[in-house]
């Protein structure tokens, strides 16, 4: 049984926000689509005004949009070409081959003017000759320098990409005159045919180009969700999983599972004990880590003996248990406690007091983790644990949830919800 | 069922003759510079329905006339002739161009390529004209893509119904895949 929650937590910790590789979501953000990245490498991107220059940061941003497309689907290609530079010349033909696109982008140079037309026209030639014909044709167009062709132009320009089936995103970014948003929004309306094709203006700030294009449509992809660009973004925001229990259904089903059922198990008697402890908690929420490290040392043998004797709980563990449920509230990530549902699922169905041990004790191999995370939802638990010792308030109430949520940013309601 | 033919109608089914339509892979037809995207699949129905437009018809964008048709079949047919029904005011088409077999035309490569028929389109809103083809070209038929390339004045051309006639075999077309095996498999890339 502890063998379990050890495993149960090494998998969760194994994996840094980084290594996003493995986990795919079942929403896939993108289908077949064969997609053409039109850089803008003209003299205009020497400007410093996105950190580290307009240049790197489209960079970033272009290694971002490959790695999501060709994760998302492994049939999906992407391609890259220039627009100013040297010329309008395509750097890499679309390929599914991360490296080779990422070892395009090295040695570019930056200089000259941006030729859009001759750009469009290019990707869409490119597109055209793309290997696998079932491939939706997209071009992705980072429009940094200003736009020199009228609407009318433009509006061609979008009307023979519909016509031809290619949808078109553009990230409007850099120089920004009166009319260039306008101009770019008119290409929009004449290539847009059911919502396939999207712009995003960036205005220069403190946000990385990369990061502001993550929460768009151009990541996200159609289906309102890709799991690359959702947990990215979730990792960017509050420097966690963007999953329901840190751990993808695609991966581990079962235990997926597990999480989602002892989940609700534990909801329905956190509400039951935490009625009981709302006098308790409200004392032992001042606890030192001295009362910590004796409450662990109990909590240990607690654990043991109950392994050996399920049925046989002495009742005076309830007191012991009430503050190990104190010290859960407490301290600790809510991504371990959700974790240690994956060993309650087993546990929990016989004794819930075990779970309770066996919590204390995943928490204990959490405390020396010392990212901004855990001090983040250390907030959420305390605040939370002071909410339930309020009289008069109900965790379960709606404006409270919105309150937490709001507090709290995106997502992780579900997972302080089991704490409350 | 009024059938606009010469002949009397009791010794054959008009609508059995018209039946290729049952072997065209409805979800993967696809046309380009349709105004709704999917309406194309609306005009491939029984020869009883070809006039009635509750599910949809095919139109293309305003101020172009030009459609582009893949018809992909689930088996390999031969094709006897074609009967198009176009929409009135001008805004059926005029001409049409079919080439055989290749996947993936766009506007362009249908304009520069030699079809391997053409005909000239007369106004037809009842459904009554079919338009023969060389059927020894049209053998062994596993997509057909039709070019409507001008129509009669009209802003856009709209397009009712697309009959297909003549014989299926139950032969594939033999087709060098590029496969990716799934290291995950998704049940969204198989629909």
């Amino acid at each position: 049984m502890v063998l379990e929650v050890r495993r149960a937590t090494c998998r969760r910790f194994s994996l840094p926000n980084s290594d996003l590789r493995l986990i795919s979501s079942p929403r896939r953000g993108f289908p077949l689509q064969a997609t053409m990245i039109c850089i803008d490498n003209s003299e205009w991107m020497r400007n410093g005004d996105y950190a580290p220059s307009r240049f790197q940061a489209q960079a970033d941003a272009v290694n971002l949009i490959c790695g999501a497309k060709t994760q998302s689907n492994p049939e999906n290609t992407v391609g890259v070409m220039t627009m100013a530079g040297k010329g309008v010349r395509v750097l890499v033909t679309p390929t599914s081959d991360l490296g080779k696109i990422l070892a395009c982008m090295h040695g570019l140079e930056v200089g000259a003017e941006a030729n859009l037309a001759a750009a469009i026209q290019v990707a869409q030639l490119a597109l055209k000759h793309r290997q696998n014909k079932r491939q939706q044709q997209r071009i992705i167009a980072f429009i940094g320098s200003p736009v020199k062709y009228d609407k009318k132009v433009l509006e061609t320009i979008g009307k023979k990409l519909k016509k031809n089936n290619v949808a078109l995103d553009i990230v409007d970014f850099g120089e920004s005159d009166d009319e260039k948003p306008e101009k770019l929004e008119a290409l929009i309306a004449a290539v847009n045919s059911n919502d396939s094709s999207h712009i995003v203006h960036v205005p220069p700030g403190d946000n990385a180009l990369s990061d502001v294009l993550l929460s768009t449509p151009i990541f996200t992809g159609e289906e309102g969700g890709s799991g690359f660009a959702a947990s990215a973004a979730a990792a960017a925001a509050t420097g966690a999983s963007g999953f329901e229990f840190g751990v993808d259904p695609n991966v581990d089903p079962e235990l997926a599972l597990a999480l989602r059922l002892s989940m609700e198990e534990e909801r329905a008697r956190q509400e039951a004990i935490a009625k009981k402890a709302a006098e308790d908690t409200e004392n032992k929420d001042h606890a030192s880590s001295s009362n910590n490290d004796s409450v662990m040392a109990e909590a240990e043998p607690a654990t043991n003996a109950a392994d050996d004797d399920k049925k046989e709980q002495p009742k005076d563990d309830d007191d012991l248990l009430q503050q190990a449920l104190a010290m859960s509230m407490e301290g600790g990530s809510s991504g371990s406690a959700s974790v240690a549902d994956a060993a309650m699922a087993e546990a929990g169905a016989v004794d819930p007091d075990l779970a309770l041990a066996l919590q204390m004790s995943v928490q204990d191999a959490n405390m020396s983790s010392d990212s901004d995370m855990s001090k983040v939802f250390e907030d959420r638990s305390f605040v939370t644990s002071i909410l339930n010792s309020l009289p008069g308030v109900d965790p379960n109430d709606p404006s409270v949830k919105d309150l937490l949520a709001s507090l709290h940013g995106q997502g992780e309601v579900r997972s302080f919800l089991f704490l409350s | 069922m009024a059938c606009l033919h010469d002949h009397s109608c009791e010794d054959h089914n008009c609508a059995a003759d018209w039946s290729l339509y049952n072997h065209v892979d409805i979800p993967k037809v696809v046309a380009l510079n349709e105004s709704v995207p999917g309406s194309v699949k609306s005009v491939f129905k029984p020869w009883e329905q070809r006039l009635d437009t509750s599910g949809g018809f095919l139109e293309s964008n305003e101020g172009d006339p030009e459609l582009l048709v893949f018809i992909p079949f689930t088996s390999d047919v031969k094709i006897k002739s074609i009967s198009i029904v176009g929409g009135a005011d001008g805004t059926s088409p005029s001409r049409m161009r079919a080439f055989i077999n290749r996947e993936g035309i766009d506007f362009s490569d249908a304009q520069n390529m030699q079809p391997v028929q053409e005909w000239e389109l007369a106004e037809n809103l009842q459904g009554a004209l079919e338009y023969q083809t060389r059927y020894s070209r049209f053998q062994g038929v596993a997509n057909l893509t039709l070019h409507f390339s001008d129509n009669f004045g009209g802003d856009t051309t709209k397009i009712y119904y697309i009959g297909l006639r003549g014989e299926a075999t139950q032969n594939k077309r033999d087709v060098v895949a590029t496969i990716v095996y799934e290291v995950m498999p998704n049940p969204s890339d198989h629909k």
